[in-house]
């Protein structure tokens, strides 16, 4: 337990990035149109968060500088003001994807009207953004997320053919039914949704957030490597969900209902009511960590005072700042925009932002007065280096691959 | 950097372009947006002269390094060169921010609307 509580940065990271809203839908249509043959995508996505959020955290560990300063230091302010365009408009899009979840799952839980519950959600995120302790944060909602296991017990209880699941995954071999652009238009956004931004900014901030100092890097390895395959693993299991229950069947999802569908089927309401609940946190989670990225990127290129671990008054434009993003998301919403569809978008979008992101990471982390005797090792920068390869082909591919399929349909 | 033994080569560029500038008490007050040269004994700094660091300027500054035109100097928040204690991952100074008007629209914001709401000066470390 107490190994768990210390990886709760980790797990609440990975959980924001993989099963938080957008990729709950993503998930569930990847599953219920290409079965398991774009797991290979989730695998190799876990392998680069892990490597390059590992590298971010030891940064911020070591050198006490966060990514987005990093950023901003290394490409100067033309290419980060860039990058940081991108990436705010990601964080504020996700942000009205994760608020507008918050309701749906609340509207899935009690009936009432999700326009109703946009306001309070809104007003929940930023209560805990004002008030509550870092840790305390990170603990409840990395640890109540994690109710998603249930997804993985439905898994189980349907008792699905494991064979015939691994035969899509490995070779992967799409459907014949459909276009091998939709197929990688969703291999990018599975990967994108991974490896997306938000995460290493949230994460290394965290790492100061908690002040991890070079005697953490223990710490921060437990974090990586515990955090990010789990939230591989679920994003998996609600993808096989969708390939057991959803694809035979013929339902194409569009809806959280229908992504809770095979969980009803396999364990009956109380196992729903735990997944719910799930949904709850997790998108939760990722409401508070896409608001915090919004103020911690902008303030680090800016280089105002930031951090939950200050007094509010003490980082003034930092929480002025969330503050702004969360009234957005909120007015956003009002207009009744699909909140599912709106993360679809911002998952692409965060794969154009890729290589501002990871670059200048992979450089500071081999730079001595940064990092002294704690810089890269020769395996990881190999591994580096090919990942910013494989980066960069997803971030060239988004767009076109994008307006190609119509956006996967 | 009076005080520091040893010589130390930096370049400007490098080295203290966009770093993150802290205070004495190691709060950050902002970044290295730009840089202010003098010639010798006052006079203004001339390419190809010996010139030294005067100020470091923060804040609008950075809107015209990307998109061009300028600043009147009076409107350039700035923090003098004497004030700056030791040049690492981040530039540290030797005062507190309070004392710095390179720092007035933190200042501002908190005055007038975030220490106004209910907890703003909620210590949230703090034991309850």
């Amino acid at each position: 337990m107490k190994k768990l509580l210390a990886a709760a940065l980790g797990i609440l990271t990975a959980i924001g990035g993989f099963v938080d809203i957008g990729d709950l839908v993503t998930n569930a249509v990847v599953g219920s149109r290409f079965g398991m043959s774009l797991a290979w995508v989730v695998v190799l996505g876990v392998v680069g968060i892990v490597l390059f959020a590992s590298m971010s955290g030891r940064v911020a560990a070591v050198s006490g500088r966060a990514t987005f300063e990093i950023i901003r230091e290394r490409l100067g302010p033309r290419a980060a003001g860039a990058n940081l365009l991108a990436s705010f408009a990601i964080n504020l899009l996700t942000l009205t994807a994760e608020v507008g979840g918050i309701a749906l799952a609340l509207h899935l839980a009690s009936s009432v009207e999700p326009r109703l519950w946009i306001p309070v959600a809104a007003l929940a995120v930023w209560l805990v953004l004002w008030r509550v302790k870092f840790q305390v944060m990170e603990n409840v909602a990395g640890l109540m997320g994690l109710l998603l296991v249930g997804f993985a017990i439905a898994l189980f209880q349907l008792g699905p053919d494991w064979g015939e699941l691994l035969r899509q995954a490995v070779p992967p071999s799409p459907p014949g039914t459909e276009h091998p652009a939709s197929y990688w238009y969703y291999a990018v956004a599975l990967f994108g949704a991974a490896m997306t931004p938000y995460e290493v900014f949230f994460f290394s901030s965290g790492a100061v957030e908690e002040r991890w100092t070079a005697k953490d890097l223990g710490t921060n390895r437990l974090n990586v490597l515990l955090g990010f395959p789990l939230g591989g693993l679920l994003s998996l299991a609600i993808a096989a969900c969708a390939a057991v229950v959803l694809l035979p069947a013929g339902i194409e999802v569009s809806s959280l209902s229908q992504i809770v569908l095979p969980v009803a089927q396999a364990g009956g309401v109380l196992l729903l009511a735990v997944v719910v609940l799930g949904i709850v946190a997790a998108t939760f989670g990722a409401a508070l960590e896409t608001a915090l990225s919004s103020g911690y990127t902008l303030a680090q290129y800016l280089g105002w005072s930031w951090g939950k671990f200050r007094r509010p008054a003490r980082a003034a434009r930092f929480h002025l700042t969330m503050i702004v993003a969360l009234l957005l998301a909120a007015g956003i919403l009002m207009t009744s925009v699909d909140p599912v569809a709106v993360t679809e978008m911002s998952v692409v979008f965060s794969a154009v932002a890729l290589p501002l992101t990871y670059v200048p990471i992979l450089v500071v982390a081999n730079d001595p007065g940064y990092m002294g005797e704690h810089v890269n090792g020769r395996v990881v920068n190999a591994l580096g280096t090919v990942y910013l390869v494989i980066v960069v082909v997803a971030a060239v591919a988004a767009i076109p691959l994008m307006i190609a399929t119509g956006a996967g349909s | 950097m009076t005080s520091d033994a040893r010589e130390r080569i930096v370049d400007a560029r490098l080295h203290l372009l966009g770093r993150q500038v802290l205070d004495a008490d190691g709060e950050p007050v902002g970044a290295v947006d730009d840089l202010a040269l003098a010639g010798p004994e006052g006079a203004g700094a001339e390419a190809g002269r010996e010139a030294h660091i005067d100020a470091i300027l923060v804040g609008p500054v950075l809107a015209t390094r990307l998109f061009g035109g300028r600043v009147p100097d009076s409107r350039l928040p700035r923090i003098a060169w004497d004030d700056v204690g030791h040049v690492g991952t981040a530039v540290e100074l030797t005062v507190p921010s309070d004392r710095l008007d390179a720092v007035w629209v933190e200042r501002w914001v908190r005055d007038r609307l975030i220490a106004r709401i209910p907890g703003g000066r909620h210590d949230p470390e703090a034991e309850e």
